[in-house]
């Protein structure tokens, strides 16, 4: 397996992408701090502060943009001049692609979960359950990668193919309500609910949080389900583009 | 023996014919001079010979295989300098070589010091440690030359190696390719600069249009081109040189004797270059000899009524 001796180079490349880790990291950083201020210690009737939802939620928002990094190593790689010389390499490039996957899902994850510690031991945050989380933000930064790469094989232009990945984004955001009321029909109940990645998984860190291990399981593999179907649908596509 | 060959290899994009029948043989040791003008088919044909492309029509043989040429075992012995810069410009110099060398099998000390090896070879030992992002045009392209000389390939192939770049570094490029054609590497290289494949190229193929319309050496090149021979001689004692026995070899035209230089003109391919300095070294000491020949330029002129260049190109 020739691909394992490029793991390393992938992963310091991910390192080195400073704007990727101005934006992942940085800015949801400085964000969490400024929510902690303005909720400094609020605690509504549940007794669970707010700082606890408000990072919760953010942690998981920012997963929604986790697949840009792949998304890009791979164009760069395998669709610019670049992939004259990588296909002149033996190895499988196929494999390669998956590589950069893998790689970029544990970096996405690693992200999340240095929020989850900076929030903890800096603002206070008591997360309940460390592992249900990083699962959960593992498969959401799967299915962002997964998402973004659908677009990169289906679209020509890659830009466009950028900027339908930020729609991704910044859409399951809205659709969440997070940034103002959504209207109330059926269509928007269901991207607001089941449809939407971002509100199953924090349902599903809250549901096991109040110990409905059921229901927290229930969105969680609705999660796992869409990320198995969006696989094959990236397979397909990625088969004539890669290989 | 046979590194690489291309038989009938056909190749569109689109309607458009890129590469119309190539016929090609590399032999071991061979350095070939691949000459065309922009959009000649050089890349494409490249491209096809290392499995990068797929072609509609033809053969490709590669160390001797034709059933599965392009696979990983043959990929490894070869090593493409492509004519884009194609390192990463996240790594440094040093790590863009650790990540080919170790695609290319290559581990612990072996790996470091081949890394090392091809860093010096280029003129980057002492650069390594910076990102390419900071290197000059120049280093750029040494730095990407470097990326296919760790695994030490049999057949190098360098897609137009010293575009625009500083004479400096291509002076330094074209020693490193001759230093790798005295180590027994089988060389295919294109250009648009005829002067490179003057001084290294043992043959010199030429394409235009996705056709190769001429092979040869570069002096069989020159001679189909040019229309009389002429060779100079510096001899010690021009007046005991009998002229009129030169006059009587086959071809020869005109014998001038100006001072104690002995010019000869003959007809095209009269290979009477030896039965010349015979009679010549009978009376007298031979000092210096030179053939004053038409260049590929001429050469390529001839052929396909073009420059080689793109007037202000490059
Ligand atoms: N991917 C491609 N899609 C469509 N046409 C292409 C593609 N690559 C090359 N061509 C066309 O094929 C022809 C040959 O291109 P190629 O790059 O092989 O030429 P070249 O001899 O290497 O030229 P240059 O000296 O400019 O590098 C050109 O007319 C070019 O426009
Ligand atoms: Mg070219």
């Amino acid at each position: 397996m020739r691909v394992l001796s490029t793991v390393k180079f992938t992963a310091l490349r991910m390192l080195r992408s400073y704007i990727v880790l101005l934006l992942l990291l940085v800015v949801p950083i400085i964000l969490l701090t400024v929510f902690s201020f303005i909720l400094s210690g609020a605690v509504p009737e549940s007794g669970v502060p707010y700082i606890n939802e408000t990072s919760m939620t953010q942690v998981l928002v920012f997963q929604l943009f986790g697949g840009s990094i792949v998304m890009s190593l791979i164009y760069n790689d395998l669709f610019t001049e670049n992939k004259i010389r990588m296909y002149a390499l033996p190895f499988n490039q196929t494999m390669y692609a998956f590589s950069i996957m893998m790689c970029g899902a544990l970096f996405s994850t690693l992200l999340g979960a240095l929020l989850m510690v900076y929030s903890q031991f800096v603002l206070g945050v008591m997360w309940q359950n460390w592992l249900w989380m990083i699962y959960i933000i593992s498969l959401m930064a799967v299915l962002s990668i997964i998402v973004c790469l659908i677009f990169t094989f289906s679209v020509k232009n890659f830009k466009i193919a950028e900027r339908l990945s930020e729609v991704y984004g910044i859409g399951f955001v809205v659709l969440a309500g997070l940034f103002f009321p959504m209207p109330e029909n059926g269509f928007f109940d269901f991207l607001g609910s089941y449809g939407n990645p971002l509100t199953l998984s924090m349902g599903a860190i809250r549901d096991m949080g109040e110990s409905n291990i059921g229901d927290a399981w229930f969105q969680a593999n609705i999660l796992l389900g869409a990320i198995i179907i969006l696989f094959v649908v990236m397979l397909i596509l990625g088969r004539r583009k890669i290989g | 023996m046979m590194i690489a060959s291309m038989q009938g290899v056909v190749k569109r994009y689109g309607s458009q014919l890129v590469l119309d029948y190539i016929d090609l043989d590399i032999q071991e040791g061979e350095i070939i001079g691949l000459l065309g003008p922009n959009g000649a088919g050089k890349t494409t044909l490249i491209q096809t010979l290392t499995g990068i492309t797929a072609f509609e029509r033809g053969k490709v043989e590669l160390f001797g295989q034709t059933e599965n040429p392009f696979s990983n075992q043959n990929k490894e012995k070869i090593g493409l300098v492509t004519q884009e810069i194609t390192v990463f410009e996240e790594l440094t110099a040093k790590e863009n070589l650790q990540f080919f060398a170790g695609v290319y099998g290559l581990k612990g000390e072996e790996k470091k010091k081949r890394v090392a090896e091809a860093l010096e070879f280029v003129g980057l030992a002492d650069k390594g440690g910076k990102m390419p992002t900071k290197f000059s045009g120049g280093m750029k392209r040494r730095l990407n030359i470097a990326c296919a000389l760790t695994h030490r390939p049999k057949l190098l192939i360098m897609d137009e190696p010293t575009v625009g770049i500083d004479p400096q570094s291509r002076n330094y490029i074209l020693e490193a390719v001759k230093k790798l054609r005295d180590s027994g590497t089988t060389i295919l290289y294109t250009t648009h600069y005829m002067e490179e494949v003057q001084s290294i190229a043992t043959r010199v193929v030429i394409m235009d249009q996705g056709q190769i319309i001429k092979e040869g050496t570069v002096n069989e090149l020159i001679q189909t081109v040019q229309h009389e021979e002429k060779v100079k001689m510096d001899v010690t004692d021009p007046e005991s040189v009998p002229i009129h026995s030169l006059e009587k070899i086959a071809g020869v035209k005109k014998v001038i004797v100006s001072g104690s230089q002995i010019t000869v003109i003959s007809a095209v391919h009269s290979g009477n270059l030896d039965r010349i300095i015979s009679i010549v070294k009978e009376y007298a000491g031979v000092l210096g000899i030179q053939a004053d020949k038409p260049n590929l330029e001429d050469v390529f002129l001839t052929l396909t009524g073009k420059h080689l260049r793109d007037k202000g190109g490059e």
